[in-house]
């Protein structure tokens, strides 16, 4: 392609000419939110001017009350939505630029675990988890490969024949997780994946997208369970009130500086929008 | 896994749906396979007269046997003129009356006027009959020529006739074709919404979406189609099996199902016509 011709694909800088990562965009934040306004009602936004950075291979959490607007950023991402206002980069290509044939390709770089895992419940695991590798096209011998090692990894070994709708819980959102990292991703999006699980087994999903992240895949995980966020100090946006705050260390930091800092509260916080 | 897996483990999954989808679409297919039939019938019965090559040389009153002879002798020296025989005024009575009409019986000899049949070669063509009768016609021994075009002309008027009905019919069965099957795509994308957003989620485009739907839609149709000629066939066959010799005398001719080519014809269209209602149906419907 000659320098400064345009194509309608999305096109990676991920995996180019056979090369996991592309040199150059080692160096580029992964995602980058550039004043992001989203409002479905106008006099309540749900994105007030949201600018943020995500590095490549960092995992971060998206907090806040319910109806905060993690859900719709999420949505955002993985092009369901548009921005109103701003752009948000997802490496280096404004997404609410995109044309409808090149949404498919941003999607086949992000996986995506929900609260509701969204598995087809008459079809079998490995059905479920082969899907990202059948919209690509890849031979059945690979998928099945491919498919049998990430059930291995999120515990699922020799489950493959069973029916989706048979699994409890815990065993139907780690199919998700499967599905979403069997086509390896650069990013991953887990919205509440841990709702509707019991405490332990939240944990447990959650040990499994920072075994994800360990492997050098981006992870955003929104949740509103505290609980998740006192367990791991990781980097937290707390969104409110369409203002997102970022907590780049956990938001212990923030009960240890307020208690440092006596009647300063906040102090470890950044406030990006 | 191909589009035509995916769309047997979809076809699979909503199995009664599809059934019923084809039944509705065999009912409409029945009607304009039914009117095909029909059509194809009098065709045929057109052909055969157009080709039946036969007049009946009607003598004038009072011509002797001597000058019947002459023209018998004329005619069969004629090029393209297979058989003539001459049908005296008695055997044409004879024939008549003997067919059981009281009121044919009481009429006069000289209504059944002598007359030579002529028969033409079949690979004759269709002016050869009609040049013989216009010469015949101006001879003074003559009367009058029958040559059953007539009756080959009124089947073409009916023929015409049938062929516009079944255009007609064939757009209304096309409408409701068009009309099941999408409603049926419809419906068994909301069944499978949860299948569509899963692939969409994870990147698959709309053409990778559609297709699975797309070749149901045409199975749909080509089935139903498929299914309408079927039971058409086992109709036709029954009623020949019992009315065949009843039929043959009744319309000249042994009755003759649809042609291949029509039946390839009714198949493709129908699949089409699912094809392309499944395809539209969903144009709109695939937003995740």
């Amino acid at each position: 392609m000659q320098p400064g011709q345009r194509t309608d694909a999305f096109r990676p800088v991920l995996r180019g000419e056979g090369n996991r990562f592309d040199p150059t965009a080692r160096a580029k934040p992964i995602l980058v939110f550039e004043n992001v306004h989203k409002a479905y009602r106008a006099d309540a936004p749900v994105l007030r001017g949201m600018n943020l950075e995500i590095e490549r291979g960092e995992f971060v959490f998206f907090t806040g009350p319910s109806g905060a607007g993690k859900s719709t950023l999420l949505r955002i991402l993985y092009a369901a939505e548009l921005v109103d206002e701003g752009r948000i980069l997802f490496m280096g290509r404004d997404i609410g630029r995109l044309t409808s044939t090149s949404i498919p390709f941003l999607r086949r770089n992000i996986g995506i675990v929900f609260q509701d895992f969204k598995l087809v419940p008459n079809w079998s695991v490995l059905e479920n988890v082969a899907v990202p590798l059948e919209v690509l096209g890849l031979p059945q011998r690979l998928i099945r490969s491919r498919v049998g090692e990430v059930l291995e990894r999120v515990g699922l070994a020799g489950r493959g024949p069973d029916l989706a709708g048979t699994l409890s819980g815990g065993e139907q959102q780690r199919v998700a997780v499967a599905r979403a990292i069997v086509g390896e991703p650069a990013l991953v999006l887990a919205d509440e994946p841990t709702g509707n699980l019991d405490p332990q087994l939240a944990v447990d999903i959650l040990g499994l997208f920072e075994d994800i992240n360990d492997t050098g895949v981006t992870v955003i995980f929104a949740t509103h369970d505290r609980s998740l966020l006192d367990i791991r100090p990781r980097r937290v946006v707390v969104l409110d009130e369409g203002k997102a705050h970022d907590v780049p260390h956990g938001l212990d930091e923030v009960a240890e500086a307020d208690e440092d800092s006596g009647d300063q509260p906040g102090v470890a916080v950044r406030d990006v929008a | 896994m191909t589009d035509l897996q995916r769309a047997w483990r979809g076809g699979r999954n909503d199995w009664r749906l599809h059934a019923l989808s084809v039944f509705s679409v065999a009912v409409a297919f029945v009607c304009l396979a039914s009117a095909a039939l029909v059509v194809v019938n009098i065709d045929g019965l057109r052909a055969r007269w157009a080709q039946a090559g036969r007049a009946s040389v009607f003598l004038a009153a009072g011509v002797d046997a001597g000058r019947a002879a002459e023209i018998e002798q004329a005619l069969r020296a004629t090029p393209g003129v297979a058989d003539v025989r001459f049908v005296s005024s008695e055997e044409a009575r004879r024939d008549l009356v003997g067919m059981g009409d009281d009121v044919l019986a009481q009429l006069p000899a000289e209504a059944f006027p002598a007359s030579l049949e002529v028969k033409v070669n079949d690979d004759a063509e269709g002016h050869t009959l009609a040049g013989i009768a216009t010469q015949l016609s101006s001879l003074p021994a003559v009367e009058s020529v029958e040559t059953y075009g007539v009756w080959t002309d009124r089947l073409a008027a009916l023929l015409a006739g049938g062929v516009t009905a079944s255009a007609l019919l064939a757009i209304i069965v096309f409408g409701a074709v068009i009309s099941v099957v999408a409603s049926t795509i419809r419906l068994a994308l909301q069944r499978r919404s949860r299948e569509v957003e899963v692939l969409k989620l994870v990147g698959a485009s709309d053409g990778y979406v559609r297709r699975p739907f797309v070749i149901e839609g045409a199975a749909q149709g080509a089935s139903g189609a498929v299914v309408a000629i079927a039971l058409l066939a086992v109709f036709y066959a029954i009623v020949r099996s019992h009315f065949q010799g009843e039929l043959a005398t009744l319309i000249g001719m042994a009755p003759m199902f649809l042609p291949w080519s029509v039946i390839a014809v009714m198949v493709g269209m129908g699949g089409g016509l699912g094809a392309l209602a499944a395809f539209t149906s969903l144009r709109k419907l695939l937003v995740v």
